[in-house]
């Protein structure tokens, strides 16, 4: 039986534009934010309403905001500036001002062209690359600080610190639940899967966190009573694949259907744009400081280098959740012209054939054109999975 | 000048002029006569490395032909014996530092380090391959690359020198690039080492920091750090301790050499005819960098000798070696490349400045106070490296400066970062200076040179 809370999600997905629009002509102002960086946190407590931008998988608004950004960026950009051109989606239309993180150097460059084609108020938060250095966390502290500052500005609302407290605790608990539910959606008897799980991790890009929240916890409310405890077993007829590599933002659905269709399970993933933003997150004090020092002591975004393999918390994180989540193979989705992503496919590759798992990049766009090549090549690496726990049973 | 069956010759009637021009001083102490320079580009450059000597317009990085230049010939000596120059450096102990970002080079040397862009890596490892014509080296190069589009992408706008350094033909001794807005490539392609074969390769990371840097005093303070950090860890490969004097001093000599280049540079573009070629004027203009030889003070030499025969040719309204008649003037913007400026001259255009590495050069830092802190400033400062509207309010100026007529963006197949702002860079610098302007895509591993060229040539015609 499905979870039944998915469909007042549904519902409550389709109500939210216009719900963001009234409280706009109330007088609420309505951040559109993009980056992996971005302490969310911040604008929620000040009053703000966040919603996080970017959407994927149509190729018309991909050639629409190619003629304002370049056709060697990769697709989600432009999609996204395609997305600002052409000012339909309801989200857009009701942003009052942006703001862009500088981990991915092609989103800062977004903001740059939103600012100047589209007269969009941008306030950027700088990311420092050595991000594990002492000083790089000074430095990240000071621009949390600077970026609350330009945030104080545009609201005229001086930060609180017993509702930034009381944000991080709600935040805290959206992380936790979160977690627990792709437990939920890996286990052997499961009654929600992946695709829901990812589709319910993007409904928190726009609807309110706290009704959010509330929405998480009776999902997982639903989950305990129909399953219990999770349990994460393969079992024989299981393809059961990881998702890595370049963002799968809403909407791009190319690939995740292709795996479904020919019979792969999708288990697991550390997308920026699933999983991976919520695992790990210790705010050491409800401050301003301690945000910047927990956002930046997460799993780090693969747009930052990263210069030693051995002691790379992304690799390690990889290899965790691949045993967490009983994953067989990767499918390392790379995006045309991703850089932080394509460039670590082959080391990715080498990397888990050393521990067995086998990975497939799939390199793409979002035109259709390449579906039917995807297709062939996942279908077959299916096939091998199968193949591979088939004769491990037999020996 | 001499060419013979599209083989280029210095001429014997230049000999004695340039056997009285300066000799090249290096910063070992040790000095390269105008005898020696002759020697080697008449006798043993031909045999060593005769694609060097291919005369054709289609080889952009021939040799010039304005015979009349001692800097010009002097350069080619440079650049031709970066390979030698390069094997003494390090059998006397001097580490190779690969750097990447268009920025300057002063700490590299203030640590007592040789500071090598990608294209003179390339050239180092060119230096390694004697008695190949121009076809077997750009074979050659083209296998090489190759390897390095297999074990990072085929994705990658310039490889980096990924190659040569992982097969270890080019022993460079640690890879420190900048990060910075230019180029993403940078980042990724040094993280793209610690997967490579060699382990002996140091590598670091310079963070620059990104987003009005240079108005935030934080942002100045931990690129101060990451200065510091960069020669600390040069320090460990030399066993020596940089000190705050050693890089004031680094510091006050790469300033006379970017003075000296825009000096030079005011001095060409406030001629009547252009007093040189468009790649004489390149190399020279980016000789201010002090990175091109890798020797700071052999690119000084020249520069100091250059000013003066320049400011001659502007004086006599001398015209540069195959420069036509009222050329129509090109300034080229964007990515890490440039078109080839023979086969524009053969159209009747010329390339009178480019803002890539000019940036830098245009950039004096302050000597006066803590040099960390000047530095970093100073480099976080570059136009370059600014929002788009800072940025292209800086091209116009060095448009207008340079009195062109037209502007062309180029930017690298792949290149992402240039890429995303070239409509936007252009629509401003055209709303600007009223200009035409073309955006073009530089070819993907030299495919589609001609397609580009055709474009150029069209846009060179349009303007005259």
């Amino acid at each position: 039986m499905a979870i039944k809370t998915l469909e007042l999600i549904r519902k409550r997905l389709a109500e939210r534009p216009e719900e963001i629009a009234k409280a706009r002509r109330e007088g609420q102002k309505v951040v559109g934010w993009q980056g992996y960086n971005i302490p969310e946190e911040i604008i929620y407590a000040l009053g703000l309403i966040p919603v996080r931008i970017g959407v994927g998988g149509d190729d018309r608004l991909v050639e629409i905001g190619a003629r304002y950004i370049s056709t060697k960026n990769c697709v989600f950009v432009r999609e996204t500036v395609g997305l600002f051109a052409e000012n339909k989606d309801p989200y857009i239309q009701n942003t009052d001002f942006l703001a862009f993180d500088a981990t991915c150097l092609q989103t800062y460059r977004t903001a740059e062209i939103l600012e100047y084609y589209f007269n969009k108020e941008v306030i950027i938060l700088g990311v420092p690359r050595n991000f594990y250095w002492p000083e790089a966390k000074v430095y990240f502290t000071k621009e949390v600080e600077y970026f609350t500052k330009r945030l104080e500005e545009q609201t005229g609302t001086k930060l609180d610190n017993q509702v930034l407290a009381d944000t991080i605790a709600l935040y805290d608990r959206i992380r936790e639940a979160i977690v627990t539910i792709y437990q939920y959606q890996a286990a052997t008897a499961n009654y929600l899967s992946w695709e829901e799980t990812y589709d319910l991790i993007h409904a928190g890009y726009y609807l309110d966190r706290r009704e959010y929240l509330s929405l998480l916890e009776q999902v997982l409310s639903e989950l305990r009573e129909k399953q219990g405890q999770p349990v994460i077993e393969v079992t024989e007829d299981e393809a059961r694949i990881f998702i890595s590599g370049s963002v799968i933002p809403p909407g791009d659905k190319k690939l995740i259907s292709i795996i479904n269709e020919v019979g792969g399970r999708i288990v697991g993933d550390d997308l920026w744009s699933g999983l991976i933003p919520y695992l790990e997150v210790k705010i050491p004090e409800n401050s301003l400081q301690g945000l910047a020092v927990g956002y930046l002591n997460r799993t780090p975004h693969g747009a930052l280098p990263y210069l030693d393999l051995d002691t790379d918390q992304r690799i390690k994180r990889l290899k965790e959740l691949i045993k967490t989540f009983k994953a067989q193979g990767v499918i390392y989705h790379t995006l045309r012209y991703c850089d932080p992503y394509t460039f670590k496919a082959k080391e990715t590759k080498d990397i888990l054939q050393k521990v067995g798992i086998p990975l497939l990049e799939i390199h793409t766009e979002y035109a259709g054109s390449d579906f039917e090549a995807i297709r062939t090549r996942v279908e077959a690496f299916v096939e091998m999975i199968r193949n591979k726990h088939y004769e491990e049973v037999a020996v | 000048m001499t060419v013979s069956g599209n083989v280029f010759r210095y001429p014997e009637a230049i000999k004695d002029r340039f056997l009285e021009t300066e000799d090249i001083q290096f910063r070992d102490g040790s000095k390269a006569s105008p005898a020696d320079v002759w020697h080697y580009l008449t006798e043993i450059g031909p045999k060593k490395y005769p694609n060097v000597y291919d005369y054709s317009n289609y080889f952009g990085r021939k040799i010039s032909g304005d015979v009349t230049l001692p800097f010009s010939l002097k350069h080619n000596y440079l650049i031709m014996t970066m390979n030698e120059r390069m094997t003494k450096a390090k059998q006397n102990g001097v580490p190779v530092v690969f750097v990447q970002g268009g920025q300057s080079v002063d700490p590299y040397y203030a640590a007592g380090a040789i500071a090598l862009r990608p294209a003179s890596v390339g050239i180092w490892a060119s230096g390694q391959h004697e008695g190949l014509n121009l076809n077997q080296e750009e074979v050659r190069r083209a296998n090489q690359k190759e390897k390095a589009y297999r074990a990072i992408s085929f994705e990658v706008c310039q490889s980096a020198g990924y190659e040569n350094i992982q097969e270890g033909t080019v022993p460079v001794d640690m890879i420190a690039p900048f990060s910075c807005l230019r180029c993403s490539d940078v980042s990724y392609g040094l993280e793209a080492h610690r997967h490579g074969k060699r382990k002996d390769v140091k590598l670091f990371l310079a963070d620059y920091p990104l987003d009005h840097q240079k108005d935030k005093e934080w942002a100045i303070t931990y690129f101060a750090e990451n200065i510091r950090r960069l020669i600390e860890s040069i320090d460990e490969l030399t066993g020596n301790k940089t000190t705050a004097e050693d890089l004031r001093r680094e510091i006050k000599l790469h300033n006379e050499g970017r003075k000296l280049a825009m000096e030079i540079a005011d001095l060409w573009w406030s001629a009547e005819v252009p007093p040189t070629n468009g790649k004489d004027r390149r190399d020279l203009f980016q000789m201010g960098g002090m990175e091109l030889h890798g020797d700071p003070e052999a690119s000084l030499s020249l520069l100091r000798e250059a000013k003066g025969y320049i400011a001659e040719r502007v004086k006599n309204g001398q015209k540069g070696f195959g420069v036509s008649d009222d050329p129509a003037r090109i300034f080229v913007c964007g990515s890490c490349v440039f078109p080839n400026e023979y086969r524009i001259e053969e159209v009747g255009g010329i390339v009178v400045g480019n803002d890539n590495h000019w940036s830098d050069i245009t950039t004096i830092v302050e000597e006066d106070g803590d040099p960390f802190y000047n530095l970093a400033k100073a480099i976080l400062s570059y136009p370059y490296e600014q929002s788009i509207k800072e940025r292209a309010q800086w091209t116009v100026e060095q448009i207008k400066r340079s009195r062109a007529d037209g502007v062309l963006f180029l930017y690298n197949w792949g290149c992402n970062t240039q890429s995303a702002v070239a409509r936007a860079l252009v629509d401003e610098i055209k709303r600007e200076s009223g200009l035409p302007t073309l955006i073009i895509e530089h070819e993907q591993r030299g495919t589609q040179t001609e397609q580009m060229q055709n474009r150029v040539n069209a846009f060179v015609e349009m303007l005259k």
